[in-house]
């Protein structure tokens, strides 16, 4: 059965190795494919992200595969859409099913229990050889990072982010339709500002500091950077009828973080770990709530607050 | 008027505050990355930009 390829059949192939390292957030991640049919490409934004590096955090290996309908492992997680998680003895298995393609998957990624090495398999059919692939396209890269992050790294945040003149960073938390995208672009041309994100930022504790990252998991702004910085404030969006903030209690804060986040809602110790960097991460930035309207007001007023 | 170590203790409690309860709305279909980013739908190939060969981005932000 596909899902039972070993790891070693990977190796099998005669093609030159082809391999990429992409660092995101400070986590780097090889992928590398032997099959000369295996064309890649990836996004503009994600081409910011690509890095040398020699000894990556976690390895991933590519191959196409003849995949089947039937699962094999124990199911453990199913996102009522695109994906399954099954567990196979000490490996998660990712089952990626689209109703384009049918039943059988168009993908299956399996990792090690610590998501540092795995292998992703994709259906020939789905992804013809030759044609320009990115083996860990949405949300495959995500739920590999999420994985990873809630194995005392960090979290994503569903936020835009930016980094300010001074060097700190502030984070616009919200759901889609916020304002993410509307309030990096209020902040795009201010002088010395770098947009972060206008979708997707992971937070990081790192020695005393939480840390923002970019990703390159932008919104319809296509605003993504590989920048960082040290977090300063956290803002949870909302549509307002004027420009108003509101400090957040840590019990709401830890709350809405978790509502914007993305989460292993599968794995109880990550579950554990991230409400008590939430927790953590409210007790030491302050949060609040950000009423806002879609203009340069909002920027002006949020300036004149960090000088006062 | 001496307060014992107890009496002192209690007065510097904070006040009482009735526990409040703050809703904080969950969108399941974004928080566990299920959906096509671009059309709402399931599926790359789906809409919008979404396919197996190219990633596609937030409707919305």
């Amino acid at each position: 059965m596909a899902e039972r390829l070993a790891i070693s059949e990977l190796e099998s192939f005669d093609g030159r190795a082809v391999r990429e390292c992409i660092r995101i957030a400070g986590i780097s991640t090889a992928i590398v494919c032997q099959d000369p049919g295996m064309k890649w490409e990836v996004s503009e934004a994600t081409a910011k992200f690509l890095v040398n590096a020699t000894d990556p955090d976690v390895e991933v290996r590519v191959a196409f595969a003849d995949l089947t309908e039937t699962a094999s492992g124990d199911r453990v997680f199913d996102s009522g859409a695109l994906w399954q998680l099954y567990r196979q003895e000490e490996r998660c298995v990712f089952r990626f099913v689209s109703p384009v393609f049918g039943p059988v998957p168009y993908k299956i990624a399996r990792f090690a229990s610590d998501f540092t090495s795995g292998d992703v398999y994709l259906h020939p059919r789905c992804s013809p050889r030759g044609q320009p692939a990115y083996p860990l396209e949405y949300p495959l890269d995500e739920l590999l990072m999420i994985n990873l992050l809630a194995r005392g790294r960090g979290a994503e945040v569903h936020a835009a982010g930016i980094i300010d003149r001074g060097g700190n960073g502030h984070l616009f938390l919200g759901q889609s339709g916020a304002g993410k995208t509307t309030m990096a672009r209020l902040w795009q041309n201010e002088e010395g500002v770098q947009i972060l994100s206008d979708d997707r930022v992971i937070l990081r504790n790192q020695g005393q500091s939480v840390r923002i990252y970019g990703t390159p998991w932008h919104g319809e702004g296509r605003l993504a950077s590989p920048a960082c910085a040290p977090l300063k404030r956290i803002y949870f969006l909302r549509h307002g009828s004027h420009n108003r903030v509101i400090p957040q209690r840590a019990a709401e804060a830890v709350a809405r973080l978790c509502a914007c986040s993305f989460l292993p809602f599968f794995n109880s110790e990550g579950i554990d770990f991230t409400l008590a960097f939430f927790e953590e991460v409210v007790s030491s930035i302050p949060c609040y709530e950000l009423s806002f309207l879609p203009d340069q007001s909002v920027v002006a007023m949020l300036k004149k607050r960090e000088v006062e | 008027m001496y307060k014992g170590p107890e009496q002192e203790s209690l007065d510097q409690r904070k006040p009482y505050l009735k526990p409040d309860l703050t809703r904080v709305d969950l969108r399941p279909e974004e928080a566990v990355l299920g959906n096509c980013k671009m059309s709402g739908v399931s599926g790359p190939s789906s809409g919008g930009n979404c396919s197996p060969a190219g990633p596609c981005f937030t409707q919305g932000s």
